[in-house]
């Protein structure tokens, strides 16, 4: 299982970004992605934005955690490398599809996750232990909203919650 | 006084007579002038510090008739009482904290102030450009206070940080030493 | 109305996903997403740039150590409060030219406070903080939760107008900072106030209903210092209450 992170800021600017393997069933913590994959997980994570604009107004004011809002195939076998469309409707065929789940914070920074399986409970613990750091990280008077976040005591507290959940 | 009861007016005064406000309110508004100061002085900490110290000792002018109002009026017989009043009662009742009061001279004329927290620095992490660890003074607001009130009770001062946990020292320590006793003279709000 | 705020003495913040999205507020996404060209790789680490230089103490570690909650319902004299605010004007006014610069000035630092606050507070809220969507729910969060976390009490009332479809005014009768002894001569009332709009205006803008906010000065016989804060919305927030009850 390999995961792609990223938070957005309010003017869709990526605040922080990192890839991570899973720790589960022996997995060393490394992230294992095809090299197209890596290519697309950003453009994956920021087309889905627009699915998330729709999602979050609807209804009456709801849940920050906003579940596998959507799922992307993979391309087919040897890999076009070349544009790819959001080819929504074409199940797994063995191309490693990936799901996109997100989490909104109050001030609508946005944390976009892209995985290979399902984990819905884990993820949204996850989630959670990333919304304290980013409130940590928000309450110093010298980062300011839309900042990158550059800690690396952040970025280690980050992986430290992939370990624990994912 | 005696430190036990300065300590314990401190409380009497902090429980009964006064108002209090949400403190992370406080924080966050300082943060904010900190931040503000830094941007106005396109990083030169050396002139934020400055600044810091000079709205301080502004503040101190003033927060010193407040303080007055609020504590029975003590005359302290010599400069380790004034010490013990103003941690134990000084910022007991304005920032509900308890310095430690230490490392005087055989003189005792310099004492430290050794914080154990300091709600102004709650939250804070100083930037990572490789200067402002070494330069800035994050509370620096604090020795102007001291300065300036003290000033009005005919005694000047000195105050200056000596180490800071936010720039990776052990302790947060202020050194304070007594320049000399003053006798009439009006001091003029800094700008 | 743009609010980040750029350090000047940092360098770049912004990594452009692509290269229309990092110098401008936000454009409606699917235009954006139509003209998304391939975007670059960018190193998979958060980590760009040289490595950190900052010292942490042993004792002290770091705010990711600290516990949010440590401070939660912590308390300061209001006295503190009102000398530093008081500084806070004091140095504004020397940098301003005239009182509507200042007002915006000091709506600037409540705003910087507003959008932490705002944070905090929702994640205090935990697994029940959820995301408001409606123009009522915000209003009562900031009415409600964000009123009794800076002055103790909810706010005393909520209006909406009625010649407005746009305007809401949340009063307080008695605004913290006007009553107590030693007050600065800089602490008049318009000035707290502007920092207390800049406040709600963080919260509003934050959770996607801009607004702007404005404070005016009500006096009356009960309540001399009464403010009322007027809350001007945007219409694209109007768009989309009119979707939500279609």
């Amino acid at each position: 299982m390999s995961f792609y992170f990223v938070i957005i800021g309010t003017k869709d600017n990526p605040l922080y970004e990192a890839e991570f393997g899973t720790w589960k069933q022996g997995g060393d913590g490394v992230a294992r992605f095809r090299d197209e994959q890596r290519h697309l997980n950003q453009f994956i994570a920021h087309s889905s934005l627009d699915l998330l604009e729709e999602l979050q107004w609807a209804g009456t004011g709801g849940s920050m955690y906003l579940k596998c809002i959507e799922r992307f195939a993979g391309t087919a076998g040897g890999g076009s490398g070349g544009v790819v469309g959001v080819a929504g409707g074409v199940n797994g065929a063995g191309a490693g599809g990936v799901w996109v789940s997100v989490f909104l914070t109050a001030g609508n920074i946005k944390f976009v996750l892209l995985h290979d399986t399902r984990a819905d409970e884990p993820i949204r613990q996850f989630f959670y232990d990333v919304y304290e750091l980013y409130t940590k990280t928000l309450m110093n008077p010298f980062y300011s909203v839309d900042m990158e976040v550059r800690s690396a005591v952040f970025d280690g507290r980050v992986r430290a919650g992939v370990k624990k959940y994912l | 006084m005696s430190a036990t009861k300065a300590a314990r007016m401190g409380e009497e005064v902090w429980k009964t007579r006064i108002d209090k406000v949400n403190a992370e309110l406080v924080t966050l508004t300082y943060g904010s002038i900190v931040a503000q100061l830094c941007k106005d002085y396109e990083g030169d900490y050396l002139e934020v510090n400055k600044q810091l110290d000079k709205m301080g000792y502004n503040i101190g002018l003033r927060l010193i008739e407040d303080y007055l109002a609020k504590t029975a009026p003590q005359r302290c017989v010599n400069f380790r009482e004034t010490a013990e009043m103003i941690a134990r009662v000084g910022f007991k009742i304005f920032l509900n904290i308890t310095p430690t009061v230490a490392n005087w001279t055989s003189d005792n004329k310099q004492f430290s102030l050794v914080f154990e927290e300091n709600p102004l620095g709650d939250f804070v992490e100083l930037p990572d450009d490789g200067r402002a660890q070494n330069e800035l003074w994050y509370s620096n607001l604090l020795c102007g206070v001291l300065r300036g009130a003290l000033e009005m009770v005919q005694m000047q001062v000195d105050a200056h940080f000596v180490s800071d946990t936010l720039r990776g020292n052990e302790t947060t320590e202020m050194r304070v030493s007594l320049v000399r006793y003053i006798d009439d003279e009006l001091p003029q709000s800094e700008d | 109305m743009e609010r980040s705020n750029t350090d000047s003495f940092r360098h770049s913040q912004y990594l452009p996903f692509s290269p229309t999205t990092s110098s401008h507020p936000s454009t409606p996404l699917a235009q954006k997403h139509a003209s998304l060209p391939i975007p670059t790789p960018t190193t998979a680490s958060s980590l760009s740039g040289s490595a950190s230089t900052l010292r942490y103490s042993q004792s002290r570690k770091t705010i990711y150590d600290r516990h949010l909650n440590r401070s939660k319902g912590a308390e300061l004299s209001k006295a503190s409060f009102a000398f530093l605010f008081g500084e806070m004007v004091q140095y504004a006014q020397k940098r301003v030219s005239g009182i509507q610069d200042l007002e915006k000035k000091l709506n600037a630092h409540g705003y910087s406070v507003g959008q932490r606050l705002l944070e905090l507070l929702v994640w205090r809220e935990g697994r029940s903080g959820k995301r408001e969507t409606r123009v009522l729910g915000i209003l009562q969060f900031i009415t409600n939760t964000l009123w009794r976390a800076i002055y103790n009490k909810p706010a005393d009332a909520l209006e909406k107008s009625r010649d407005h479809e746009d305007e809401y005014m949340i009063s307080d009768n008695d605004p913290m900072v006007n009553t107590y002894i030693s007050v600065p001569k800089e602490m008049n009332q318009l000035n707290c106030a502007a920092f207390q709009a800049g406040i709600i205006e963080a919260v509003l803008d934050s959770c996607m209903f801009p607004a702007r906010v404005t404070a005016h000065s009500v006096p009356n016989e009960t309540w001399p210092g009464k403010t009322v804060f007027l809350i001007k919305f945007e219409q694209v927030v109007l768009d989309r209450e009119a979707e939500f009850i279609s």
